[in-house]
């Protein structure tokens, strides 16, 4: 029985400045606790859930780190007979591809299964704790988020070893979206694993990455999922980040996705939260030169007890650079669904444009939302505006149906799907926006 | 031999407290066409509403059946399917749901509850375009959502194609003139015409004789204070134009 605090052994803990890495994150997370109502940010999603003394970690296998050839290249995402996927035990690899041509990278609670698509030249993925023995991960580690403010992060540097290390050469375009399948199994255990995922997209770099967190298993086991990613992108380079969280109603899935991105690079967020008892997802972007932009927008549905927490903090560090986001939410039940976004305009970056929009519709009169919007502007000659309301499903909108014939469940869903519908679209890859839709 | 379709006896109904239906009685029978005429406020919008279902309005005595059955059980998709439908005085516009996405919604809603086949895209999309080239509405308008953007015209012409194709065995037209210009009221009428075969039954509700010189009712009735105070045939129309309002209600 242990908390979130434990000395399970880690891979690479003979590298001093992993282990050092990891030595500050155990401190800070010491210094900060987990988040009460008074941490910053954490006014209204309470993860006291996680204060339970009884999660297990699994101890990483060694990759035994291949070489490049030797690893396994296979599309077929466990479908084929060559053997290899049957290697990787506890988790059925059988069907388990979305349906859109994509290249897949799986973790199964958190470790990765060492099974490779066959990627195009100039893209290179291997688990981060091979980064972290060639050193590889060492410039990008950490450096985009502030360990000391952001408790989980500090957490999850505890226990860096799993995630991948993507990086994208210059110029080169992904044919395919890359979908990285996070899928958790858990029997009577309350398992806690964590996720580091370092993407660097070099100039003029562009691609598509779809992250998938689904969960089978028993009902009652509790788990927690704590995931950062860090998103370096070069000049010009495009990245369309889309995310589906998908769990189970004991689910704790806490994420945190922090972006640089420098001259006239663009980065799109989409993530569609679903279910989970506590889903947080954060994205804090860093526009640091002139022209970048980002586009980060989400929708959360769910019902039942559960908590699903969006917050962004869009930071404008160079003049003219552009950031939109579009949230929106539907709430049954107990739930509460939580919005805090943040847009800061620093001094000097003049000709730059934020703006941000909140709407969600409650179900039930026990259903909750509460938004908070933040926008410090300390510069001239910007553009800036936010709105937010909170609304129900209009009645004579499901009456004009029902007195179509139409059944009063499917107009509540009809009309639901309308709400989301602008949402969705911000989803540009069709295949995935159907694929989304279909999870709602 | 007339088979009655909507029986109405005593009806009393409320809305937020206020006493708005007042011992009405009508009964309609198979291919009958009944006119309602009456004053601003007199309850007509009321009284088709809770026909139809409308959450809000409460029923504290009398009864409505249909076909025989007992109405009032019915949730408001169950009577649309029994064959009731309402051509709305004020359509409700839904954004982000297409025309022709709803309207196949309801379609097959309908033929479901009668055991038929639900229509595929193509088949309802062929049957669409014809239904609506008759009443002037064009492919752009079915692809625009549900009454958003639509002229009154346009609503009340849209309130049509959906009975031209849900084909209902009774038909309650509120106001379906209201906003109207001549042609637009043609092009109506004619829609709700194409339906009498003498087995439907409408109930038009109007306050002006001229939407009657189009659809001919076999019987008018003044409704005033949430009853009926004079039935008569389509004369009665006439002499109500002539007279107003204030004649009929004094005879009570
Ligand atoms: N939701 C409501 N709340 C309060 N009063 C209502 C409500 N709905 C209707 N009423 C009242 O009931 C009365 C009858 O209204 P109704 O709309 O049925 O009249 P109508 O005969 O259709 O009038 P019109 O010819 O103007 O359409 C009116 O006095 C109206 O104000
Ligand atoms: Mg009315």
């Amino acid at each position: 029985m242990a908390g979130l605090l434990q000395n399970k052994p880690l891979l690479c803990d003979n590298i001093p400045w992993v282990e050092a890495l990891r030595q500050k994150g155990r401190r800070a997370f010491e210094e900060q606790g987990l988040p009460t109502a008074k941490t910053e940010y954490w006014q209204y999603t309470k993860p006291r859930d996680l204060n339970a003394d009884d999660f297990v970690m699994q101890n990483s296998e060694d990759y035994e780190f291949l070489t490049r050839d030797e690893h396994h290249h296979c599309d077929c995402g466990g479908n084929c007979s060559c053997g290899h996927h049957d290697e990787t035990e506890g988790i059925d690899l059988n069907n388990r591809l979305l349906p859109f041509d994509a290249y897949y990278l799986y973790f199964a609670n958190g470790m990765f299964i060492p099974m490779y698509p066959a990627l195009p030249a100039g893209v290179e993925v291997k688990p981060l704790a091979e980064a972290l023995a060639d050193g590889e991960a060492k410039p990008y580690l950490g450096k985009l988020v502030d360990i000391e403010k952001h408790p989980f992060a500090a957490l999850n540097t505890a226990y860096l070893e799993e995630g991948v290390f993507l990086r994208i050469q210059a110029g080169v375009k992904l044919n395919k979206p890359l979908v990285i399948w996070n899928h958790t199994e858990v029997d009577d255990e309350n398992v806690f694993y964590n996720l580091r995922h370092l993407i660097i997209l070099e100039t003029g770099a562009e691609a598509e990455i779809f992250e998938y967190s689904d969960y089978c298993g028993a009902e009652k086991s509790r788990y927690f999922a704590n995931s950062v990613n860090e998103i370096f992108l070069s000049a010009d380079a495009v990245l369309r980040h889309y995310k589906l969280q998908d769990e189970a109603y004991k689910a704790n899935h806490v994420a945190l996705t922090a972006v640089r991105a420098k001259a006239a690079a663009r980065y799109h967020n989409f993530c569609f939260q679903r279910g989970a008892n506590i889903g947080r997802n954060e994205v804090i972007v860093n526009l640091c030169e002139e022209q970048a932009a980002a586009e980060v927008n989400a929708a959360y549905k769910m019902s039942g007890w559960a908590t699903l927490d969006f917050t962004t903090d869009i930071e404008h560090l160079a003049p003219a650079t552009f950031s939109d986001q579009l949230v929106k939410g539907v709430v049954d039940g107990d739930a509460r669904g939580v919005f805090q976004g943040k847009i800061e305009i620093h001094p000097d970056c003049v000709a730059t444009e934020g703006h941000q929009l909140h709407r969600a519709i409650l179900l039930s009169d026990t259903a909750e939302v509460d938004v908070k919007p933040e926008l410090k502007i300390y510069a001239d000659d910007v553009k800036c505006s936010h709105g937010a309301a909170t609304g129900e499903l209009d009645e004579d909108q499901l009456f004009y149906m029902q007195s179509r014939g139409i059944d009063v469940d499917e107009a509540r869903r009809i009309l639901v799907e309308a709400f989301l519908d602008d949402v969705l679209l911000k989803i540009e890859n069709e295949a995935i926006r159907a694929y989304v839709k279909s999870r709602v | 031999m007339s088979t009655p379709l909507l029986e109405i006896e005593d009806l009393q109904a409320r809305v937020c407290d206020r006493e708005i239906i007042k011992g009405f009685n009508l009964t309609i029978n198979e291919g009958e066409v009944h006119a309602v005429m009456g004053p601003n406020g007199a309850g007509k919008s009321t009284l088709s509403n809770v026909i139809c279902g409308k959450p809000g309005y409460e029923v504290t005595g009398g009864s409505i059946r249909f076909k025989g059955k007992n109405l009032l059980a019915l949730s408001p998709e169950e009577r649309a399917r029994e064959g009731i439908f309402l051509c709305m005085q004020y359509p409700v516009e839904i954004p982000g749901v297409p025309t022709a996405t709803f309207l196949k919604h309801a379609v097959n809603a309908i033929r479901k509850h009668h055991e038929l086949p639900e229509l595929d895209t193509m088949e309802f999309v062929k049957m669409l375009r014809e239904e609506g080239k008759k009443l002037g509405i064009d492919n752009e308008m079915i692809k625009r959502p549900v009454n958003v953007g639509f002229s009154g015209g346009e609503k009340k012409r849209l309130e049509t194609l959906q009975m031209s194709i849900l084909k209902p065995a009774l038909s309650i037209l509120d106001e379906a003139d209201s906003g109207l210009d001549i042609d637009a009221l043609k092009v109506v009428a004619d829609g709700v015409n194409a339906l009498r075969d003498g087995h439907r039954s409408m109930l038009v509700i109007t306050h002006y004789q001229r939407l009657l010189n189009y659809i001919v009712p076999d019987f008018v009735h003044i409704f005033a204070d949430g009853h009926i105070v004079k039935s008569g045939d389509k004369n009665l129309a006439l002499e109500l134009e002539e007279k107003g309002y204030a004649e009929f209600v004094k005879e009570k």
